[in-house]
């Protein structure tokens, strides 16, 4: 089953994509995505109801978030209540490692992305400040990542064994897809999702051309 | 391009379809004929040496006239349509004298309206998005 | 970044603090047009019967200032992180453009550059019709930013 992982709408601030325009471009460019985990920057979006378009364009549609920490952004997967009492989602300096052990804690998994980007992202933190623990999986493919920057995510998860998951980084429509995940096993919704995150039974692929 | 030319309208459009890609001339000349007419005529878009002393790769194209040129791909793509609302992000710098790729695709179709929703970008010459952003446009 | 983004908003946003008049230039309009790459002859002809502004024309304006006079924010260094231009009416030659600035949104987030700090800058333009012909959302970084003291000179 294939998932982007890491996708943006018009509740993002940088958005420019509504999910129905996501949803028919899926279906009439004949995409290999059984659907997408749409992950607003330093949010969760708690409103907007996406099953009638899970029906009628037979997707999967999940929502997650991308907060900020001082190692680079992580999408969280599994987000809840108790995991937005947790801590701010709207800062920009979160510590990642209570990030990761608060997301741990209430059920849900926190990947680190685009690790090989300037600033956002997490290599060039570990230089510095040293690898955090806790952390299972990170984004090794990333559909708007430049240059090395997705090789040097791949080299950082072989170095530490971590599993790597793919995504698009879509902030437009057209983008959406570029990268994904493809599970082994059925993903019906987010907890089975964070499941197989958590189980490392998935692979990062790219359909970038 | 005259008045004669065909006139693209909703009917003539289809989900998905791709303006047609090109390159356009981000060279000095053209750069600093644009910063004159906008009164912005600043080293950083005139100027490589002077760019690069303020930290840039070189001089750089306005994010205004990259707007302007994906405008422009628009109205030559479907001449006599009404641009009501383009919105770009400028995530990086364009450099005078390089030879970017801009592209548009067709995303959203309004028929009641008779809009289109079109995706647009210019990438570098090594396949970066350097400005991605969307138009609504009125056919 | 040691900014009350929420106290911010609060106090800031939707209050207009500038008014600026321009009167369109046929030549300047030329000129952006064809430096574009428009070839639509309403843009790139002045005696065409329609000839106007391209659309995103009312992107090249600024105001007197970019942030309120009393702001408490002293920025350092900053750049357009991108325009949003919409578009109600056309823009020719000769018209008098009256153009209010308002802060219209403030937040925060990292990116490659480091930290940012984004003021979203709304232009309303009319014309002397007192007819809205574009609104122009201008999203202006700031990378480095500190408090401005008590009686610290303007942005």
């Amino acid at each position: 089953m294939i998932l982007d992982l890491h996708s943006h709408s018009i509740k993002s601030d940088d958005g420019r994509a509504k999910v129905e325009n996501y949803c028919q471009w899926i279906q009439r460019k004949k995409l290999a995505l059984d659907g997408f985990v749409l992950t607003e920057h330093r949010q969760f979006d708690a409103t907007s109801d996406y099953r009638k378009l899970e029906d009628e364009y037979d997707l999967l549609i999940l929502k997650a978030s991308e907060v900020e920490t001082e190692y680079g952004h992580v999408l969280l997967f599994g987000v809840n209540e108790d995991l937005q009492h947790a801590f701010d989602f709207s800062r920009i300096d979160l510590p990642l490692a209570e990030v990761v052990e608060q997301a741990r804690r209430h059920d849900a998994i926190a990947v680190p992305c685009h690790p090989g980007r300037v600033t956002v992202g997490m290599c060039a933190h570990y230089e510095t400040r040293g690898p955090v623990e806790g952390v299972e999986v990170i984004e090794t493919l990333n559909g708007g990542s430049r240059g090395t920057e997705n090789e040097e995510a791949i080299a950082l998860a072989k170095e530490y064994g971590y599993r790597g998951v793919g995504g698009s980084d879509a902030h437009i429509v057209s983008f959406i897809g570029r990268c994904a995940t493809d599970f082994e096993r059925n993903v019906a919704n987010m907890e089975d999702l964070v499941r197989e995150l958590r189980a490392g039974r998935f692979e990062a692929v790219s359909y970038k051309i | 391009m005259s008045d004669s030319a065909p006139v693209r309208t909703f009917a003539d459009v289809e989900f998905g379809e791709e303006l047609p890609a090109f390159t356009p001339d981000v060279t000095m000349p053209t750069v600093r004929r644009f910063t004159d007419a906008a009164h912005m005529s600043w080293a950083r878009f005139n100027d490589h040496e002077e760019a690069r002393k303020q930290g840039l790769p070189g001089a750089i194209v306005p994010g205004i006239m990259s707007q302007g040129i994906l405008a422009a791909m628009v109205n030559n793509w479907a001449p006599g349509c009404r641009i009501v609302k383009i919105d770009t992000i400028f995530r990086a710098a364009l450099v005078v004298d390089s030879a970017p790729k801009c592209t548009g695709v067709v995303t959203d179709m309004d028929e009641e309206a008779r809009r289109v929703e079109i995706d647009l970008t210019i990438a570098n010459e090594a396949g970066e998005t350097r400005v991605l952003g969307t138009a609504v446009v009125e056919l | 970044m040691d900014i009350d983004i929420q106290e911010l908003k609060d106090g800031w946003c939707g209050r207009q603090f500038d008014e600026v008049s321009f009167e369109l230039d046929v030549r300047e309009m030329l000129e952006f047009a064809i430096a574009c790459g428009e070839t639509q002859p309403r843009f790139t002809d002045p005696e065409h019967p329609d000839f106007q502004a391209v659309p995103s024309y009312a992107s090249r304006f600024h105001g007197r200032r970019a942030m309120p006079e009393d702001f408490p924010i002293k920025s350092h260094q900053g750049f357009d992180a991108g325009k949003c231009v919409e578009v109600h009416a056309p823009m020719r030659p000769g018209d008098k453009i009256v153009a209010r600035s308002e802060i219209h949104d403030i937040y925060t987030k990292t990116g490659r550059s480091g930290d940012m700090l984004f003021i979203v800058h709304r232009m309303r333009f009319t014309n002397q019709d007192d007819e809205l012909v574009s609104i122009v959302d201008w999203r202006l970084v700031q990378n480095r930013v500190s408090r401005r003291a008590p009686g610290e000179g303007g942005p």
